[in-house]
């Protein structure tokens, strides 16, 4: 028998019991549609995450923060801790370990760190117009996220100038007429000029002047949806911040951000001289990779209830192939009486049982794509709820790992076609052909 | 007298172990000659069926040998044996074993199928073969919306359609009604007289196996008697054969003499 003939004889007869077929079908079309979403809800936050470090580029920064803020500091235990007024003073008001002035001179310090910029939070009261409407401004982006930003127009801010961005849902303060900020040109806001209003801690306001020049869409990891000042108008407004007492305070930093010569080479030195002052170094790439270590993590999770369905359509698989050879006894005896060879009848129900899963894989990667792309159109779309985050793509096509997925279930349904091919080679064409 | 196509050796065929077992052939030793048409007849439990299984390749001897054209096949690799029966022998059974779910072309074409033929020739062939035996109208009909005596002629074009040396035939009228039946004898007879086919049938019908040259009776296991030359009932009685066993063939007149309408 030619291998056309039983391909086609093993596609006929998957089709002569079309409802037995239709629902060892749905089995594995299950476990292929989970496999595809899950592998393309995984290569779309991937694909984000590159995005986002390939919009981050060449610039070669150190993320520093205390180690214990990342819960790698020397294990305290649970009991009391003796008190160490030095750092006691250095925590922030969510107990969290800071960095210190000292610490960032001992970043500065170390081989092929060119700068370092120690990131503090302000927090200011409004936001005045040209026109003089003000609006609440309680949160900044910190200048350090510049590179990871995500712009719909103009450019991040200049380190020294006194300039600032605003996300794109406040374009509608220059386009009253607008009813939503996507209808809106980011252009417009360019060039504007705004005053940012910060209370001292005598509660005295102040102002500082600032120049609109970039548009920022928030982004995955949530930066870009406040406006981010410049680094001399964030300086700016923190000393503002911090005044007003005659009282001469540490300063302490959640995070410092360091420039690093050639981070490639030399990021694991700086890491380990770090981690030896109880610090801890972190790229945007490791950042944006405890992000991605989550998503894959709970893909693999998914992974495996997909293969765990797929094993049970396997069985499924074996289920209806038995059956089918022990009504087919007969057709089998009178085939080996007619010289098909014990290896043929083999090759011709397990081919069954890989139409069987081509079916469900063609049907289970197509029903995984257009949901995935529907909901990713959908959800990411202007008007979903994840709209208003940038550059984030919850779907996408990855062709090598649909290849893999086919390849995983069409192995999976010939492995399970075994069972029933071997049991049909094995009949006794005599015995067969008197089989009631 | 013409070379030996089967030939048997002390055939044994035994079932079973111990004090169950049960001798179904006791050692025969016989030949059937190329062209020769055969009965192997018997009650059942005589033991034809088992020898026909043997003869056919479809089951091997306790001990003893079966030899095709002279080539003992015992000791052949189940894919030879395999391919052998494909290009060798035809058979037609009594229930006739049609796939119901396929065409009667199809059906007829499985042994091409089997085989390796592509499907122009196999389709070319089956239409030839249906064709042969008046049934090429049915060619394109599901095989379950035939007659008896039409799925019969089916399976007969089937076993015809691989140009075999010996069609097997396990008690090919016991479905049909004695019209259809004579029409299906017909059929057989022809096809052996006229294409020099050589015809094993196995059947306890007397008047079927009246009709071959010679007869091996079969009683628990052994040929108890064999008798030769064909005993044509009367009215089909017209000509005498100048074949291998002249004295009393009977021959009919028309190359396709099956055209009656008998096969209902």
């Amino acid at each position: 028998m030619r291998s056309v003939d039983v391909a086609k004889s093993a596609f006929g007869n998957t089709l002569r019991s079309k409802l037995r077929t239709f629902l060892t079908v749905i089995a594995i079309v299950i476990g292929g549609f989970t496999l595809t979403v899950t592998s393309g809800l995984s290569a779309g936050i991937n694909q984000t995450v590159d995005d986002m470090l390939a919009g981050y580029g060449e610039e070669d920064q150190l993320f520093v923060m205390h180690a214990s803020a990342m819960g790698m500091g020397e294990e305290t235990g649970p009991g009391p801790q003796e008190y160490d007024p030095e750092v006691a003073q250095q925590s922030s008001e969510f107990g969290q370990a800071m960095l210190s002035e000292e610490d960032i001179e001992t970043i500065a310090d170390l081989d092929n760190v060119t700068n370092v910029e120690p990131i503090f939070f302000v927090s200011p009261d409004f936001l005045e117009t040209s026109g003089g409407d003000q609006y609440t401004l309680e949160t900044l982006d910190v200048p350090a996220d510049g590179p990871a930003m995500e712009l719909v127009a103009g450019d991040v801010p200049a380190r020294e100038a006194m300039e600032i961005t605003i996300p794109e849902t406040w374009l509608t303060i220059y386009d009253a007429d607008a009813e939503d900020y996507e209808d809106v040109d980011p252009q417009i806001a360019l060039g504007e000029t705004v005053e940012i209003g910060i209370s001292n801690l005598v509660y005295e306001q102040e102002t500082v002047e600032a120049e609109i020049v970039g548009v920022s869409a928030q982004n995955l990891a949530g930066i870009g949806g406040s406006p981010m000042p410049s680094y001399a108008l964030n300086d700016e407004l923190y000393e503002i911040q911090i005044s007003g007492l005659d009282v001469e305070q540490p300063d302490a930093f959640i995070q410092a951000v360091a420039d690093v010569d050639d981070l490639e080479a030399n990021e694991q030195d700086i890491k380990d001289a770090l981690a030896d002052e109880g610090m801890v170094g972190l790229t945007l790439e490791d950042l944006l990779g405890i992000i991605q270590g989550v998503i894959d993590a709970i893909a693999w999770v998914l992974y495996g209830f997909a293969l765990i369905a797929l094993l049970a359509a396997s069985f499924g698989i074996v289920n209806t192939l038995l059956m089918s050879v022990q009504e087919r006894t007969r057709e089998i005896g009178l085939m080996k009486a007619l010289g098909m060879s014990s290896g043929k009848i083999f090759g011709l129900f397990s081919m069954e049982a890989v139409v069987i899963g081509l079916l469900g894989s063609v049907i289970g990667l197509a029903a995984g794509l257009a949901v995935g792309f529907t909901a990713n159109a959908l959800l990411t779309g202007g008007d979903g709820p994840l709209g208003g985050v940038g550059g984030l793509t919850l779907f996408a096509l990855d062709p090598a790992a649909l290849g893999l997925i086919a390849a995983v279930i069409l192995v999976i349904a010939f492995a399970a076609g075994t069972l029933p091919a071997a049991r049909a080679a094995k009949k006794d064409p005599i015995e067969a052909l008197r089989h009631e | 007298m013409s070379t030996a196509v089967l030939e048997t050796e002390n055939l044994v065929k035994v079932y079973g172990r111990g004090p169950a077992q049960f001798h179904a052939l006791k050692g025969l030793t016989f030949e059937i000659h190329r062209g020769e048409s055969v009965a192997i007849v018997g009650k059942s439990g005589s033991g034809k069926s088992t020898l026909m299984h043997l003869l056919a390749l479809l089951d091997q001897p306790t001990s003893g040998v079966v030899a095709l054209g002279g080539r003992p096949v015992s000791r052949l690799k189940p894919k030879a044996v395999s391919s052998l029966r494909n290009d060798t022998f035809g058979f037609v059974f009594q229930q006739f074993f049609l796939n119901p779910n396929q065409t009667v072309l199809d059906n007829v074409t499985l042994p091409l199928k089997i085989a390796g033929v592509g499907k122009s020739e196999r389709n070319q062939r089956g239409i030839a073969a249906l064709e042969q035996l008046e049934m090429a109208d049915k060619a394109k009909n599901k095989a379950t919306d035939l007659s008896g005596g039409q799925k019969q002629r089916a399976c007969i074009a089937r076993a015809l359609i691989n140009n075999p040396d010996v069609i097997f035939a396990d008690e090919p009228t016991g479905n049909l009604d004695s019209a259809t039946s004579e029409t299906v004898e017909d059929i057989l007879f022809t096809l052996h007289q006229e294409q020099g086919i050589t015809l094993v049938v196995v059947t306890h019908d007397e008047d079927l196996a009246a009709k071959c040259q010679r007869r091996l009776m079969m009683q628990d296991g052994l040929i108890v008697e064999e008798q030769t030359g064909a005993t044509p009932r009367p009215a089909q009685a017209s000509a005498v054969s100048d074949r291998q066993q002249p004295e009393n063939q009977t021959r009919r007149g028309r190359r396709l003499p099956f055209r009656r309408g008998g096969a209902k």
